[in-house]
């Protein structure tokens, strides 16, 4: 119950009407950043992220909820009357929600889809309100090897689950966990790697990494492709987008699923929500082949829920995760902790004591937000397809002098322009030749953190390595990560043989 | 697979299996000149770049560690510990990288109705990253209104508007707009640059 009072506290501090104004402004950008194709929702972030340093945290972070969320309904609309998914998590969703607006039926899959994030939003949003605490208590025990263990498994899982190669995977954790190294060590005061410039003593700014890999890059990889590509084919769209009722029976079931299979990979970390949205998408596929009229391939409605839904519970329940435990499990939530990081505050178990007020209205924003984009998205999703027509030149310009804008205005000095554009051509060259980008995020933000457990845990030990697993629950995290290695690894095995045929 | 791994003379374009052998590494082509130029021994390795990328980066951390200047008494995993490891899995994981690409080229998924020659737009690319190094030289001198308006022009164009002087006026209202909101509004501290001048009375 003390969940309960305290979410309402948040409500309380979250319905300001300036910070109802912050939640629209965010769905609103959001939604628009992860409608243009080859944005997704971490992109949204990373660009607003710099523009919120002119106000208070709690508003920021209420504005962020906004954004988050908003990109993920853009992705998704995107994802349907396009078909070119702003991120990995709205693939899943282009195969049947693609071909129901083929057959006609785009607004229907639009409000499924709508539909669909908001169920998985909101009960994530329960879970995380009522789970959290206890997870910030039990991880207030947590030590050095508890958090070695931890950031481990997020290395190993992001870099092999998400990449097609674990190779390439591990190649780009390395580079993020090596930028993290970059500046004074905290034992010893030792400069590292910093060439003896000021600048970057203090370490290679996270905002200038992430606006380098998820945005500048980005925008190179748009402009070198533009003129190669076809052009995609936006739907057009005809009639209300409501569901009738026959629909929403139909569709309730793949949503309640799909947020099920959502929820416990908010916690685990393989990356984000692509590997649940997937084995939502799986799952409905499953069970539609037993039923006497088979609808995938045809546009089936579940084939679109399940996914969408538990694309959003996942994403829900990794916020809860990075405010608990202060673990980033996909490359947007390491862009939040960086946001968090930047106000001074450190999310884990102190947060909820430390700050509660913040948290506590950033929960109670979720719910806001989520109500707020369902009332954005459900009658107006064929409006945010109208951005299309904006000319490309002036949108991807655009966004370059947001690029530039954001990290100036960070930074503070022009020399992180120029090691944004350094970065900015390391992303390209990563994204032409399909080096995943997630890899090098989860390195740079959890590299800190690995390496202080490491080093501290041995030297508490005299360098005994046997520290890092005297204890269960590292114990279970490495035998959980085994499991993950072996389904990675089975998966791999079975689509190469299917390959084969 | 192959067990000729010495070079061989150049012959006429190696046979059907040539392509995927390993060994073909070896015999190194001076670029286009056996081979009509398009079908270099670079077509489709272009990938070659992250394991380099990567090794320059280990190579970085190698120099970074032998060159630190450690306070004396550290303990055991000192500043450089970290470092070694990344280094040596980074130079472990270029040799993998090199090996992949050289094995698996590219190929071209379809090359009918293809009008150009390298798979990115360079010409593109370099408008905008060419752009955006000059804004970020000339951001401090011209302040932010003209150099990011620069910017919107020169990416614009990259990118394919050729409208020349309507992009530069639309650049320089976006950059404006920008200025005034986030500049004056906000209170972010963006350069005045030569406009700064004028108003230098207040």
């Amino acid at each position: 119950m003390d969940q309960l009072i305290a979410l309402f506290g948040g409500f309380g501090g979250a319905l300001s009407p300036m910070n109802l104004l912050w939640v629209v402004v965010g769905c609103l950008l959001g939604t628009a950043v992860g409608v243009v194709p080859g944005l997704g929702s971490s992109m949204a972030v990373a660009l607003l992220l710099p523009l919120t340093f002119a106000l208070d945290p709690t508003g920021a972070f209420i504005m962020f909820a906004g954004v988050y969320f908003g990109g993920l309904f853009g992705d998704s609309t995107m994802a349907i009357l396009m078909n070119t998914p702003g991120q990995g998590s709205a693939i899943a969703s282009t195969f049947e929600g693609h071909a129901m607006a083929k057959s006609g039926r785009a607004p229907q899959a639009l409000a499924t889809a709508a539909i669909g994030a908001f169920v998985g939003g909101m009960i994530a949003s329960t879970v995380v309100v009522f789970l959290a605490p206890k997870l910030a208590d039990l991880s207030a025990e947590f030590g050095p090897a508890e958090y070695l263990a931890l950031a481990l498994f997020a290395f190993v899982a992001t870099s092999s689950i998400v990449a097609d190669s674990a190779v390439k995977g591990l190649a780009s954790l390395v580079l993020g966990l090596g930028i993290a190294c970059v500046g004074i060590d905290s034992f010893t005061g030792t400069e590292r790697f910093t060439m003896g410039v000021p600048e970057m003593f203090d370490g290679i700014s996270i905002v200038t990494v992430t606006v380098a890999i998820l945005a500048l890059g980005e925008v190179f990889h748009v402009a070198a492709r533009i003129r190669r590509d076809p052009e995609g084919h936006e739907m057009r769209l005809s009639g209300r987008p409501f569901l009738s009722r026959a629909e929403f029976r139909e569709a309730l079931p793949a949503w309640l699923r799909g947020t099920a299979i959502g929820l416990p990979f908010g916690i685990i970390p393989v990356g984000g929500s692509e590997v649940p949205t997937f084995m939502a998408y799986d799952v409905e596929r499953r069970l539609d082949r037993r039923r006497p009229d088979p609808q995938f391939g045809r546009g089936a409605i579940r084939g679109l829920a399940g996914p969408e839904a538990a694309g959003n519970s996942t994403t829900g329940m990794a916020m809860g995760a990075l405010l608990a435990l202060g673990l980033p499990v996909s490359s947007t939530a390491a862009i939040m902790l960086a946001a968090f990081q930047q106000y001074g505050l450190q999310p884990g178990p102190l947060l909820f004591t430390r700050a509660a007020d913040l948290v506590w209205a950033l929960l109670a924003s979720f719910f806001i937000a989520m109500i707020v984009l369902l009332a954005l998205n459900l009658p107006f999703a064929s409006l945010w397809a109208k951005l299309l027509l904006i000319p490309r030149p002036y949108l991807y310009a655009g966004i370059m002098v947001f690029c530039g804008l954001g990290v100036y205005a960070t930074a503070g000095q022009p020399f992180d322009l120029f090691l944004l554009l350094g970065l900015a051509l390391v992303g390209f060259a990563m994204r032409r030749h399909d080096v995943p980008l997630a890899p090098l995020m989860i390195g740079l933000v959890l590299g800190p953190l690995f390496e202080t457990s490491l080093r501290d845990g041995l030297l508490s030990s005299d360098g005994d390595y046997g520290v890092f697993v005297a204890h269960p629950i590292p114990v279970i995290i490495y035998l959980g990560l085994l499991v993950v290695l072996a389904f990675v690894v089975r998966a791999k095995l079975r689509a190469r043989a299917s390959h084969d045929l | 697979m192959s067990t000729s791994s010495t070079p061989e003379p150049h012959g006429p374009t190696a046979g059907g299996t040539g392509d995927q052998d390993p060994a073909r590494a070896s015999d190194r082509p001076p670029s286009g000149s056996q081979t009509p130029g398009r079908w270099g021994f670079f077509t489709g390795r272009s990938g070659l770049v992250i394991p380099l990328l990567l090794a320059a980066f280990a190579t970085y951390l190698v120099v970074g560690n032998l060159t630190m200047s450690i306070p004396k008494g550290a303990d055991f995993p000192g500043p450089t510990f970290f470092p070694w490891f990344l280094a040596a899995v980074a130079y472990v994981l270029a040799a993998l990288l090199v090996v992949h690409y050289l094995r698996h080229p590219e190929v071209p998924a379809e090359t009918s109705g293809r009008t150009y020659t390298t798979f990115s737009d360079w010409r593109a690319i370099a408008w905008c990253v060419g752009g955006f190094a000059a804004f970020a030289v000339l951001l401090e001198v011209l302040g932010w209104v003209l150099a990011a308006g620069l910017l919107f022009w020169c990416v614009a164009r990259g990118i394919g508007s050729r409208r020349a002087v309507f992009d530069l006026v639309l650049g320089l209202v976006v950059s404006s707009l920008i200025y005034l909101t986030f500049g004056i509004g906000l209170g972010l501290p963006l350069p005045s640059g030569v406009f700064g001048l004028f108003a230098g009375g207040n």
